[in-house]
């Protein structure tokens, strides 16, 4: 017990992410200026708490127009359509669509088997989620990022502003891989925590052994608008195994005596293969937004041609 | 089928203890390397479906277990030694003598008729029954076992490949007395004579070799016979004119048809001579080169088949010699004026004379005296014993190195020990002295010449390690100095003193004991062969003894005698210079004591009849296999 637990927890520790990696290697001023013409795209209208660049259901003082309706007293005046009144004789008022900001939530998965392989599918978080973080700040969206493993670990409130991205550089960079994976218990105490509905991007390698697909369930059924950014180590569907050997989960601890051959390493690249398809596959059978983050994909292709292509980001 | 090893009993308890361990080693399990994963359900699936196969496995390694149980019963099987029982009759004891002799580096079978023979050898190793046991021993000028007794083919075969060639002729007698001494008392003796027969009568000056009742088999080697060889060759200086020297060689064609040969010449490496001659088969044809100069050191002799064609056996087609070294003997000569004495020493001009008077040797020139080689002393004797060799011509007083007695009227050489490198070769005995004085040495020392009745009246012997010569008469008084043997018993005990008889020896021969003179007073030798080997070698007598058997230069060094002077090397030649060994034509038979030697029977080359052996390669075998499908995961 004592020997194989010390060889567990020797083998577990992981170098973790260097602190402050985040705001050094992410953000260069190319890219910056790059990511200052993108917006954050959601499928749903959510209505918002102040003005901003993001159209409403609310009609109000934007500039685009919405509708007309009958004047009523006490209406101003400026908005009747003047042009109207001389075609129809009829006092329309024209109505503009109200813009407001959007609420986008980054839930980051933060448990152990992010820090896997030497930390580099949580890196890889990170950056993703500071990138987009930044494109919704820019956007004067209100981004609130939350860390995950089978409950909710850090939360950084709600936030708006340009200027509030160094805020998120600090909280991303206190993140650490830790602790099993509950995408189910972990949303149900984000969606309670958060009653203001709005873009839900689950940063995730989605080794649920739950399965995943009940945390992004519980997103649809609170109506939160979810996008899947699904975070792939090509690594770990090529472990480098050979032989007689004892293979030990590294977030639940599960083991199971296994003897590695060419053929057993060939199955379970193909069952990999399979996981992933499985998770794409849920995810457009019920309309979730996907897109599978390679790790050994530079996050600023990531970012400016898959998220682009795959209408996340405009 | 029965066990000549461990009883059954003993192997079934073996077994038993052996089998348990391996059992509960299968038991326990393997403990394996802890590996971390990201996602156990992943695995979790595709081992689901492998569980499904798990009786295949379980199959698998209880396989493997029996396969394990049978390598451990082969093993202790072989720990019984089991053979079949007929093959427990009782095993030959055999010598092998492997000819090692100059003959056996012919060429008429490819490589050499040795490697044939070792080639032979290995298949009458290979060829032995489970019980026999050999002894391979090399056979040449001496006899020598390669290892012992032995029925381990592979040890026998190591000791097969230590035989090397050799310049030397086979000692057949020596060689079959060795192998009988061997034999004696064993079961099933047999000697295998390995050779191309150029061997001889087996009988030396001990007689005939009796065998007895050991079996006598011969293994012929070789095939062709075309030979010419240097059977003779003699090199030396002229006494009086060390810069020339003559040659006398022999050549031989041992084959049996007509052949032109080319004989060469070379002093220095320099050609010096090229000799064109017809040989008829089996003649012997000797050459005399007189009055020949050009070379200094170094002599060969070389004789080849005209047209660039090569002979079956290019070992005695070389012969070397090395010239006395010439080295410019310093003489001091203490005399008050003797014109036949000077004379006489103006003959060689290697000789660097110094006269003093024995006034001034008396003063300074003593101390002189060390520095050189040789003292003459003209009717004057010294007060001490010089620090050189000395020749006394009438020693008179208590400095003398022999007692001089008294005077002798009319005395004659009546008796000369023609022996001696001092006196031989000259005629003295008809010598008129018109008196001498008695001489007596001590022991050791010996009398050259005596005058009866009378005494010594030449005397030679050694004094604190330098050698003298004293001449009981002045010459003057006598008519020696008129004759031819005056100059030469000058120059001839000059030689002595040099040590330059030794050198006439022109070479020595390979295989015989050689004595060779070093330096007065060397305690030890070391000898370089042709080859480059350096190896210590005894001495006795001031002689470096010694026996070689590469044909060649060698080189002999003693230490320095002091700090301040170099070390002494002495360098010689050797040669095989042997007709019969040089006679290759291969014999059919053997006949030792009487009776003709068998061709060797009972060699079955590839069977053994010791089993362990083979169970022994079934272990490895299957160890092999199971590795393999260890490996590539077929039994995992």
């Amino acid at each position: 017990m004592g020997w194989l637990d010390a060889l567990r927890k020797a083998s577990s520790i992981r170098p973790s992410p260097k602190k402050g990696d985040v705001d050094e290697e992410l953000f260069d001023d190319e890219f910056q200026r790059k990511l200052d013409y993108l917006a954050i795209v959601s499928r749903r209208v959510f209505s918002g708490r102040m003005r901003a660049e993001r159209r409403t259901k609310k009609s109000g003082s934007g500039v685009e127009f919405a509708d007309h309706r009958d004047y009523q007293p006490g209406d101003d005046i400026r908005y009747l359509d003047w042009n109207v009144y001389q075609r129809f004789d009829r006092l329309l008022l024209r109505l503009f669509e109200e813009e407001e900001d959007l609420a986008i939530y980054f839930i980051v998965d933060a448990s152990a088997s992010m820090g896997f392989g030497g930390g580099r599918k949580l890196r890889y978080a990170k950056r993703v989620c500071a990138a987009l973080a930044y494109v919704g700040l820019a956007n004067l969206d209100r981004v609130s990022i939350v860390s995950t493993s089978d409950h909710i670990l850090e939360r950084m409130p709600q936030t708006r502003g340009k200027a509030r991205i160094f805020k998120v550089f600090r909280f991303l960079k206190e993140i650490e891989a830790n602790g099993a994976t509950d995408l189910e218990d972990a949303l149900k105490a984000f969606v309670a925590q958060n009653k203001r509905r709005g873009l839900a991007v689950l940063i995730s390698d989605l080794y649920d052994p739950r399965g995943f697909e009940r945390g992004l369930n519980v997103l649809r059924y609170n109506k939160f608008d979810p996008f899947v950014v699904h975070v792939v180590d090509p690594g770990d569907g090529k472990p480098r195994l050979h032989g007689d050997v004892l293979l030990y989960d590294c977030e639940t601890g599960d083991e199971r005596e296994v003897t590695v051959t060419a053929k057993v390493l060939d199955r379970y690249a193909s069952a990999h293969r399979e996981y992933l398809a499985e998770v794409e596959r849920f995810c457009a059978t019920h309309q979730v937004p996907y897109i599978a983050a390679d790790v050994n994909v530079p996050v600023d292709e990531l970012i400016l041609r898959v998220f682009r292509r795959g209408g996340f980001l405009r | 089928m029965i066990l000549a090893g461990l009883p059954i009993a003993h192997l079934l308890g073996i077994f038993a203890a052996a089998a348990s361990i391996v059992v509960a080693l299968y038991v326990l399990k393997l403990r394996r390397r802890a590996v971390a994963i990201p996602f156990s359900p992943l695995w979790q699936r595709i081992l689901r479906d492998k569980e499904a196969t798990s009786l295949f496995s379980k199959l698998k390694r209880l396989l493997s277990l029996l396969v394990q149980l049978v390598l451990l019963a082969l093993l202790v099987l072989a720990l019984g030694d089991p053979r079949a029982a007929a093959s427990l009759m009782k095993g030959r004891t055999l010598v092998v003598l492997v000819d090692a002799s100059a003959s056996m580096r012919a060429t008429d079978v490819a490589p050499t008729r040795l490697d044939a023979a070792k080639v032979e050898v290995k298949a009458l190793v290979r060829g032995l029954g489970g019980a026999d046991r050999m002894l391979v021993a090399q056979m040449d000028a001496m006899v020598t076992p390669l290892g012992p007794m032995s029925g381990d083919t592979a040890e026998l075969e190591r000791e097969v490949d230590a035989i090397g060639p050799t310049d030397t002729r086979a000692d057949l007698p020596r060689a079959l007395r060795f192998a009988t001494d061997a034999l004696r008392g064993a079961d099933e003796p047999e000697i295998v004579v390995v050779s191309d027969g150029a061997l001889g009568p087996a009988s030396d000056s001990e007689g005939g070799v009796h065998l007895g009742d050991v079996k006598l088999s011969f293994v012929p080697i070789g095939k062709g016979h075309r030979n010419v060889a240097l059977t003779q060759f003699s090199v030396r200086r002229y006494p009086l004119d060390k810069s020339r020297y003559e040659v006398m060689l022999e050549v031989t064609n041992t084959g049996d048809a007509q052949e032109d040969v080319e004989v060469s010449l070379l002093g220095d490496g320099q050609l010096v001579d090229l000799t064109k001659l017809r040989l008829q088969p089996g003649e012997r044809l000797p050459r005399f080169y007189p009055n020949l100069s050009g070379a200094s050191r170094t002599l060969e002799a070389n004789v080849a088949l005209a047209g660039g064609l090569h002979d079956d056996l290019p070992a005695d087609d070389h012969a070397f010699a090395l010239l006395p070294e010439r080295r410019r003997a310093k003489v001091l000569v203490v005399s008050d004026g003797n014109l036949y004495l000077q004379a006489a020493l103006l003959l060689d001009e290697y000789l660097e004379v110094t006269t003093v008077t024995p006034a001034a040797y008396a003063k300074a020139a003593a101390e002189a005296a060390s520095h050189v080689d040789v003292v003459i002393f003209d009717r004057v004797t010294p007060a001490e014993l010089p620090r050189a060799h000395a020749l006394y011509l009438d020693p008179r007083g208590p400095g003398a190195p022999v007692k001089v007695g008294d005077e002798i009227e009319r005395p004659g050489f009546d008796k000369i020990d023609r022996k001696h490198p001092v006196v031989r070769f000259i005629a003295l005995d008809d010598v008129n002295i018109s008196k001498a004085h008695a001489l007596k040495g001590e022991n050791g020392d010996k009398v050259l010449g005596t005058s009866e009745p009378g005494g010594a009246i030449l005397v030679a012997g050694e004094r604190g390690g330098y050698k003298f010569v004293a001449l009981g008469f002045d010459p003057a008084e006598s008519d020696l100095p008129l004759r031819t043997a005056w100059p030469l018993f000058l120059l001839d005990t000059i030689n002595w003193f040099d040590d330059e008889d030794a050198s006439y020896l022109s070479s020595f021969r390979t295989g015989e004991v050689w004595r060779v003179p070093v330096a007065v007073g060397a305690t030890t030798a070391t000898l370089k062969d042709p080859t480059g080997d350096v190896q210590p070698v005894p001495i006795h007598d001031g002689r470096a003894v010694t026996m070689g058997e590469r044909a060649g230069f060698y080189e002999l060094s003693t230490p320095a005698p002091s700090a301040s002077e170099p070390a002494v090397t002495t360098a010689f030649a050797a040669n095989l210079l042997d007709q019969a060994e040089s006679t290759i034509a291969p014999a059919k038979e053997l006949v030792v004591d009487g009776k003709t030697a068998s061709a060797v029977k009972g060699f079955h080359v590839g069977v053994r009849r010791e089993l362990w052996i083979y169970l022994l390669l079934l272990v490895a075998l299957i160890s092999a296999i199971e590795w393999a499908t260890y490996h590539r995961r077929v039994t995992v």
